[in-house]
């Protein structure tokens, strides 16, 4: 039955680097300038996929909120874009296929809820090369285990920092989902979808080496990128 | 502000099954290993926590909700022995059965040792054929551990910080639990695409009739 020795991931062939680490400066810069508290407002209104998260503490909310949400966010549009890639692709079937299907489903109802919040203070979705992971199951399905289980960890470490009670239901809200996330997943893979009775946090530095790490991230801009990838978006 | 105590420390080979591992194992970040010892049992750093106040919550309300969360860990941890003690369950929902008990009872563990003196008695528990029925077990497993996740998150936010971060290395435990029972019913192990919290009044009524006055 499942075990807890995961196979190693096949994304081994990447080219390009420090992507996330330039669109997490470029956040923080954005998040230094004082226009941010004025347009989160607005984005709420927009805000209709997350029922828990009401517009009452968004008017002063805090900059390290914003910072936090777009890091969020930045997480979520990895995850929907490799599901929205991996669905269009169609090399899935069965219980795999559907299972992108729906978590794709989700992310992007992610994407969407803290493009709601964020307004114009959101970061721009980064260009994504997935090397083929997205073209294999047994690619896609390590890959999607690593992911979801990273998601957990990196909500777990931000949610007791957020300071608005507004955000922080709406972040809890979005964790545990990606638990089942990383439980949907590990089951279909043969792991345990619950190894340890307590989960770990994870630091956002470790969070970006990690993303990192994987080359996924190019910030090549589309007009410029010489292999043209299409682009799949939430 | 209670202040649980840390659990037993993992072991690094314990922790290789975490996403650090994984990653690591592929050669995608090296030198991951050394810093997995750091992340286990370190919460969020204290600095952190100072930095995001603790305007929110009271050591009362944390108190309230963690014994809340006692009571809630208590009957699924009973629950689940009961099913193991009924010995009618087989394959992977016996596997589901051993795996989830065994963290339930550690979150009893943990939660007795941070509330202290506070914690006072288990009550007693009776389940009839909801622990021993291989189908009423799946359904009702599903029941207890999606009404736990829901009152952990509706009550997460009033929580304080540090306690809100001791917390969260639960909840995520708990919905992959109702994920993992959800899929051996058959069903979708996340239906939607955030989880709604559930109040402790609708809590209380799911676990009333387990709960031996």
């Amino acid at each position: 039955m499942a075990d807890h020795n995961p196979p190693s991931l096949r994304i081994d062939d990447f080219d390009v680097d420090g992507a996330v680490r330039e669109t997490f400066e470029r956040m923080s810069q954005l998040t230094r300038s004082g226009f941010l508290r004025r347009t989160v407002g607005a984005g709420v209104a927009a805000l209709g996929a997350v029922a828990v998260w009401s517009p009452a503490a968004s008017a002063q909310a805090a900059s390290s909120d914003i910072t936090i949400l777009n890091f969020a966010l930045a997480l979520e549009y990895l995850q929907a874009s490799f599901y929205t890639e991996a669905e269009r692709i169609g090399k899935l079937s069965g219980a795999l296929a559907h299972q992108a299907h729906v978590v794709g489903m989700h992310e992007r109802a992610h994407v969407t809820a803290f493009h709601g919040l964020l307004g114009a203070a959101a970061i721009k979705e980064p260009q994504f090369n997935f090397h083929g992971v997205t073209e294999s199951p047994d690619a896609f399905r390590s890959t999607a285990v690593a992911f979801e289980d990273l998601a957990a960890a990196a909500y777990k470490q931000q949610a007791p920092l957020i300071k608005s009670k507004s955000y922080l239901a709406g972040a809890l809200a979005i964790h545990s989902v990606e638990a089942r996330h990383a439980a949907w997943i590990r089951r279909l893979a043969g792991f345990l979808p619950a190894a340890h009775a307590f989960d770990e946090p994870l630091s956002d530095a470790k969070v970006v080496e990690i993303v990192n790490a994987t080359h996924f991230v190019t910030l090549k801009d589309p007009q410029t990128a010489t292999e043209a990838a299409p682009r799949f978006t939430g | 502000m209670v202040k649980p105590a840390e659990p037993g420390g993992r072991s690094v080979d314990e922790e290789r099954g975490t996403v650090m591992g994984r990653f690591s194992r592929a050669g995608l970040l090296k030198g991951s290993l050394a810093v997995m010892g750091a992340i286990g049992g370190t919460a969020v750093g204290a600095a952190e926590l100072a930095a995001a106040g603790d305007s929110r919550g009271s050591a009362a309300t944390d108190g309230e909700i963690l014994t809340f969360g006692l009571l809630i860990e208590r009957l699924q941890a009973a629950f689940y022995a009961a099913a193991l003690r009924g010995g009618r369950l087989t394959g992977e929902a016996r596997q589901f059965a051993q795996v989830v008990g065994a963290a339930e009872q550690a979150h009893v563990n943990y939660l007795v040792a941070a509330l202290g003196s506070s914690a006072g008695k288990s009550p007693s528990f009776k389940f009839g054929d909801a622990a021993t029925d291989p189908a009423k077990f799946i359904a009702t497993a599903i029941s207890l551990e999606e009404t736990g996740l829901g009152v952990y998150n509706g009550q997460a936010v009033n929580l304080t910080p540090t306690t809100l971060a001791a917390a969260a290395r639960i909840v995520s435990v708990e919905a992959r639990h109702a994920a993992w029972a959800r899929a051996l019913a058959g069903k979708d192990p996340a239906p939607v695409a955030v989880d709604p919290p559930i109040s402790v009044s609708q809590a209380k009524q799911t676990f009333q009739p387990f709960i031996v006055a």
